[in-house]
C-alpha cells in the first residue's frame, strides 16, 4: 500500500481538528443552555464522543453559577414533599443548613 | 442543623436523555408536565431511595435550581447566618459527599460539640440518581 503524501496527512489532520473544534463549540454551547436543551443535544451524542473532549472541565465552567462561597445564600420558600410545611431559608437562621439538590434519574 | 433534599427537575427523563444505567435499574420517568407530576416522581424518589431527611420540591419554574445552579445535582452548606460555606462543583463529577462532610466538621457548632456528627454507613440509594451515583458515601453522614 502506498504511503499517503504529506499533503494528504495535513488535510486529514486539519479536517479532524475542525470537526473536533466544532464539536467542542457545540457541546460548550449546549452546556450553557437550560437543562432540557442540553439534554436534547446530548441524547444524540454517542458516549465515546465524551472522551474526546475535556468534558468535566467544560461542565465545571458552564455550571459555575452565580452564587459563590461567602455569598448570601439565595432565599427560597418551598413546600415539603408531604405538604406539612413551607421551608423558608431565612427562617432557618441560627443553624447551619445542608441542601442536596438532585432528582431520581 | 437542618438537612434538606431539594428535588429539582429530572436529569435523565425518558423523553430527553435516558441513561443506560437508568434503563438497567428500571428508573424510567418521562419529564413531569406539571407540579403534581413532579411531586409524584419526587415521592417515588424519596420512597425508593429511602431518603430519611425532609425533601422540599422546587417549583415548576425551577427558580431555586436556577438560583443555586443545582442541576443535575449539587451540595451546599450554608452557615447559621445564611452565608454559603461550601458549594460543590456541579454533579455528577462534582457531587462529593466527603468534601461536604469535611466542611461540616469545620463548622464552629460541630467543633464545639453542639452538633453530633455520627457516621452511619448505608447501602440505600446505591447506583441510581440523586443520592445514587455517589450516594452511599453521602448517606454516611446523615446521623444528626
Amino acid at each position: 500500500m502506498r504511503k499517503p503524501s504529506r499533503k494528504t496527512v495535513a488535510v486529514v489532520a486539519v479536517v479532524l481538528l475542525v470537526l473536533w473544534g466544532s464539536f467542542l463549540v457545540l457541546i460548550n454551547w449546549a452546556m450553557r443552555q437550560p437543562p432540557e436543551t442540553f439534554g436534547r443535544v446530548m441524547m444524540y451524542v454517542p458516549m465515546p464522543a465524551f472522551f474526546v473532549l475535556p468534558f468535566e472541565t467544560l461542565w465545571n465552567q458552564a455550571r459555575v453559577g452565580t452564587v459563590q462561597v461567602g455569598d448570601a445564600a439565595p432565599e427560597f420558600r418551598l413546600p415539603t414533599l408531604d405538604h406539612k410545611e413551607q421551608v423558608e431559608l431565612s427562617a432557618l437562621r441560627g443553624k447551619p443548613v445542608v441542601l442536596v439538590f438532585g432528582s431520581y434519574t | 442543623m437542618a438537612f434538606y433534599a431539594v428535588y429539582i427537575l429530572e436529569a435523565h427523563p425518558t423523553d430527553i436523555w435516558t441513561m443506560q444505567s437508568n434503563v438497567k435499574d428500571n428508573v424510567l420517568f418521562a419529564s413531569p408536565k406539571n407540579d403534581q407530576e413532579r411531586e409524584n416522581v419526587a415521592n417515588a424518589c424519596v420512597r425508593k431511595l429511602g431518603i430519611k431527611f425532609p425533601a422540599i420540591v422546587d417549583g415548576f419554574d425551577n427558580t431555586t435550581e436556577k438560583a443555586y445552579t443545582g442541576w443535575p445535582d449539587r451540595l451546599y452548606l450554608i452557615s447559621s447566618d445564611g452565608k454559603v460555606l461550601y458549594k460543590s462543583k456541579p454533579g455528577p463529577f462534582g457531587f462529593k459527599p466527603d468534601q461536604l462532610e469535611g466542611a461540616i466538621k469545620k463548622l464552629p457548632e460541630v467543633r464545639a460539640g453542639f452538633t453530633n456528627v455520627v457516621s452511619v454507613s448505608s447501602e440505600q440509594g446505591a447506583n441510581i440518581g440523586f443520592f445514587g451515583l455517589q450516594g452511599t458515601a453521602y448517606q454516611s453522614i446523615m446521623g444528626w
